[in-house]
């Protein structure tokens, strides 16, 4: 590989790296899981780098290597026992944003989407990040028509983890 | 409120909460390497490979008497088109796992990586059960062979009634069952364990679609 296309690539995961990071948000529960996530897919991106063309947005190509390497490729490591609550490590909440009802609401989201299982999972991911039902049917490989249902059902799923 | 739209709120301020990784971070991680299932899953077919072959050369390297018989049999043409064809079949494995593993990039659809993988997992799939076979049908082969043309065999069970003689092949027929059965169970733990998750992920991908 030149050096001008590793150091390409390093300074565009540098600037979309949240989009990794809320991957593995998703898909990880602590620390060193989150960590071990978040290197897998930047072999996977820099892999597939080589080919990446530049005709469509890096970040919407990251989302599908990112979702597919959670998804799919990713085994597990063993090396990730640490039982360390995913909230309390990963972010650094100031005290000026906290506030404790929201917070509150916030952590029960995100442990209900926590018990989505994989392919919701990803669903719940690409409308959080806006995407439409094109381009969730296109980086699923499901029709527009069932992405829309089967989002409406996990929406329905999620409230029915909240209100039991 | 409803509940995803507060989720949307948090999430879209949620970037800088993250701890970022700097470009010094990121440089080391392009070294490391995959531990992907398709990596793992390349690894398992070259050990397939190379086991089957070690196999079916193993008695050939360690016996003499075995050599011997093998040359022997080399006279015959019809065992030469055998081992042709055996030779062929590899080859034909080693290419169709080399075209299915190119056809495996992880920029494609969710659905369509899965089924990707799931096809070269069947080629391995269709490797095993093509070398079992093929042992069933070498070990019931070498002992029809050895019945009729080993001297010291011959002289046991010439002396067996029929009831002895349909003991003795169905112990043999047995062993080669348990022989077999092992080998299969074994072949379906490795890849039960590890396609587990893309099988219940790529179940739910066709399910939505039904």
């Amino acid at each position: 590989m030149s050096k001008p296309l590793e150091q390409n690539f390093v300074e565009l995961l540098e600037q979309h790296q949240n989009i990794v990071h809320k991957v593995c948000r998703l898909y990880t529960n602590n620390y060193d899981a989150h960590n071990d996530l978040f290197q897998e897919i930047t072999i996977q991106l820099w892999k597939a780098f080589p080919k990446f063309r530049g005709d469509s947005k890096f970040s919407t190509w990251m989302y599908r290597v990112g979702l597919n390497t959670a998804i799919t490729l990713y085994r597990k490591s063993k090396r990730t026992i640490n039982t360390q609550q995913f909230d309390t490590v990963q972010f650094k909440i100031s005290a000026e944003e906290y506030d404790s009802t929201e917070e509150d609401q916030l952590k029960l989201l995100y442990n209900a989407v926590h018990q989505l299982n994989d392919i919701e999972k990803a669903l719940v991911f690409l409308y959080l990040e806006d995407k439409n039902y094109k381009e969730i049917s296109e980086t699923m490989g499901i029709t527009e028509v069932n992405a829309r249902v089967k989002m409406n059902r996990v929406k329905t799923k999620l409230k029915t983890i909240l209100n039991p | 409120m409803d509940e995803l739209e507060l989720l949307k709120k948090d999430w879209v301020n949620s970037d800088a909460k993250f701890e970022k990784k700097s470009a010094s971070q990121i440089y080391p991680m392009l070294l490391k390497k995959s531990s992907s299932i398709v990596k793992t899953l390349f690894y398992i077919s070259i050990a397939e490979l190379v086991f089957w072959i070690v196999i079916n050369a193993l008695p050939f390297v360690m016996s003499d008497t075995y050599r011997a018989k093998h040359d022997e049999m080399y006279n015959s043409n019809w065992f030469i088109i055998l081992s042709v064809l055996s030779y062929a079949i590899i080859i034909l494995f080693v290419y169709l796992l080399y075209k299915s593993y190119k056809s495996i990039s992880v920029t494609d659809s969710a659905r369509r990586l899965m089924k990707n993988i799931i096809k070269t997992r069947k080629v391995i799939k269709y490797y095993v059960l093509y070398n079992l076979i093929m042992a069933t049908v070498s070990m019931i082969f070498g002992f029809y062979y050895t019945s009729k043309h080993d001297p010291k065999l011959i002289e046991k069970i010439e002396h067996f009634n029929n009831t002895q003689f349909m003991v003795m092949v169905g112990v043999f027929a047995l062993v080669t069952v348990i022989f077999v059965t092992i080998i299969w169970l074994f072949y379906k733990l490795i890849y039960g364990i590890l396609l587990k998750r893309l099988n219940r992920n790529y179940n739910e991908l066709k399910k939505i679609e039904v």
